[in-house]
């Protein structure tokens, strides 16, 4: 055991939220609380004992250290294993004083002088350490009693078993309380980050979008040079738009399932309009992804065969058990039968990267084109 | 009807923005009779402006461009709401729309695109973008597939035209190249979209007065 090693972690972890301080002020009223059973006791039986004045001594150092342990036990930065171990020693030590001050006669009416104030020092090491720790002390006591008494008792007996049962419940939830505010902290840390990304979200579309929508717009009106800048401004704007606003359109999909809307919302830029319903479009995750990928190929082939300046519209239609993903192009087109030939010879990646993936998914990927028409390719998809 | 006719609110709280709108408009030939920085000024200032056509940007400081809709549209004889926006607002768009406004467009939309919105809203025709349409097409699916009211004949559906005009102005074809396409007149094309939107609408407005009698609003 290394307890420099083990405990800064977690009572830094602890003082962060103070989810074990009921358990610390419950140890504590039950330290006060059994200090005066036990002087009660020693009262009650005082004609037995066989050194009076040395057991009220041992009650007196029972009563010091109960006020001393209230107090360190208090703060959170006092709380070390030498105050546990301390307070383990001087537990064991008052209950083992009890075969010296007390005597036979006393045991025989009487729990050891430490009586119930025996428990608040292994219920501690259990808040400290965990439950093997409560355990340990409970066996611990069972011996130490056996020695005072000579032979194993009912007594004995029922003691450790409480002590077992009671230092075993505290651990655990200790145990609870610990997990509970690892829980806590991340939900706190994750409504942190949430909230700054809405306040970044707020700022970037109060200022930098509207900086860039004006750049492209106004480049777009000069013409010439002016209009590239503003092409540019337009798809940073789209692309950091999709960036800040993703998130509020995430809140049901999960890891299994996507909204296609969104997923596809990513490629809008300056020439290509991306329309979908205003609620979400789910579809299984990797199914999306596929139609993403098909959906991107498209792109890139009127990238690579249509004229700059070609405008691309991306339509997502939600049927119920069909999805069904629309590119459309306003480029030169071609005449319908050189699709065929120019999936023959292995072009326009129409063969593998977009009717591959979607017949994959059971679906069919349908082109329409004619010259000066453009090209369109309906993706349908089942759910 | 003369373009000179129209008076034009611009209610946006970004100065840069609102400037740059006001100016366009006043460029080609149009009144604009106010500005706003906020909904509160807007609503305030709207009848005594006798503004035409009031154009929203969908994000405001006090309010959003729906209630500042919907505010507008309960005044008697109030301007035609064109809601501006950023993209990425799908909801609030549709929730505008639905409240009555009479289109939408994006802000990186250029400034013939803005005057020619402008105009139309003047005129009381739909500004549709592809945005829009794949939106309205998402409600109506929405509204179809919705489990409570199955055979509930308020229920706005679509016919097989509507479809079809909604589906070709989502994926950015002109109202030319539909009506060439299917057939039809610019005209019939044009009211086929208006009608989706009036459905719409009206829709949404007998759901207000259906809510309110649940409620026990209209004693």
């Amino acid at each position: 055991m290394d307890p420099a090693g083990t405990i800064p972690p977690q009572t830094a972890e602890k003082r962060a939220y103070g989810f074990e301080v009921p358990l610390w002020r419950g140890i504590a009223v039950f330290r006060i609380a059994s200090v005066v059973y036990a002087a009660a006791l020693v009262m009650q039986y005082s004609k037995t004992l066989s050194h009076p004045v040395g057991a009220w001594l041992v009650i007196v150092g029972m009563g010091v250290w109960t006020v001393f342990a209230t107090y360190a036990y208090a703060e959170p930065a006092r709380r070390s294993w030498g105050l546990v171990a301390a307070d383990l020693v001087i537990t064991f030590a008052c209950m083992l004083s009890t075969g010296i001050v007390a005597g036979e006669d006393y045991l025989a009416v009487a729990p050891p002088l430490t009586a119930t104030w025996f428990g608040a020092a292994p219920l501690a090491a259990a808040v400290m350490g965990g439950r093997r720790w409560a355990v340990a002390a409970a066996l611990g006591y069972g011996v130490c009693d056996t020695i005072l008494r000579g032979e194993i008792t009912a007594a004995v007996i029922s003691g450790m078993v409480l002590l077992l049962l009671a230092g075993y419940a505290v651990g655990y939830m200790a145990h609870i309380a610990a997990e509970a505010e690892h829980r806590f902290a991340q939900a706190v840390e994750l409504e942190a980050r949430t909230r700054e990304r809405e306040r970044l979200a707020r700022t970037i579309h109060d200022s930098v979008l509207q900086v860039l929508a004006m750049v492209q717009r106004r480049g777009t009106e000069l013409g010439g040079e002016a209009a590239d800048l503003g092409r540019l401004a337009g798809e940073q704007e789209a692309a950091l738009r999709a960036l800040v606003g993703a998130e509020h359109r995430q809140t049901s999909s999960t890891t299994t399932t996507a909204d296609l809307g969104a997923l596809l919302s990513i490629h809008s830029a300056t020439l290509v309009t991306v329309s979908t319903p205003a609620t979400e479009v789910p579809l299984p995750a990797a199914g999306a992804a596929e139609v993403d990928a098909a959906v991107r190929a498209a792109l890139a082939n009127v990238d690579r065969h249509c004229p700059p300046g070609t405008r691309v519209w991306v339509l997502v239609e939600d049927e119920g058990d069909t999805v069904v993903v629309t590119v459309r192009d306003d480029g030169p087109g071609m005449a319908a039968e050189r699709v065929a030939e120019a999936e023959a010879d292995g072009r326009l990646g129409l063969s593998q990267s977009i009717r591959g993936r979607i017949r994959d998914l059971g679906g069919e990927a349908t082109v329409t084109t004619a010259p000066q028409e453009g090209v369109e390719i309906e993706l349908r998809v089942p759910r | 009807m003369h373009d000179a006719q129209i008076r034009v609110m611009v209610v946006d709280d970004h100065p840069m923005w609102r400037d740059a709108v006001a100016r366009d408009l006043t460029e080609a030939g149009l009144e604009v009779v106010a500005t706003a920085g906020d909904g509160a000024k807007a609503v305030r200032i709207a009848p005594a402006t006798r503004a035409t056509v009031a154009v929203v940007d969908l994000q405001l400081p006090d309010m959003s461009g729906v209630k500042v809709t919907q505010q507008l549209l309960a005044q008697s004889d109030p301007p035609r709401i064109l809601i501006l926006s950023a993209s990425g607002e799908q909801q609030d768009v549709l929730d505008a729309v639905k409240a009555g406004a009479t289109g939408y467009l994006v802000k990186s939309a250029s400034k013939d695109e803005l005057i020619d919105a402008v105009t139309r809203a003047h005129h009381g025709d739909a500004v549709f973008t592809p945005g829009l349409a794949g939106l309205v097409l998402g409600e109506y699916r929405r509204l179809a597939a919705a489990p409570a009211p199955v055979d509930d004949p308020d229920t706005p559906r679509l016919t097989g035209r509507e479809t079809e005009v909604l589906r070709l102005v989502a994926k950015g074809l002109t109202y030319k190249q539909i009506a060439s396409r299917l057939t039809l007149s610019h005209r019939t094309v044009q009211n086929h979209v208006q009608n989706t939107l009036n459905k719409l609408q009206l829709h949404n407005r007998v759901e207000l007065v259906r809510y309110a009698i649940d409620q026990g609003l209209d004693e």
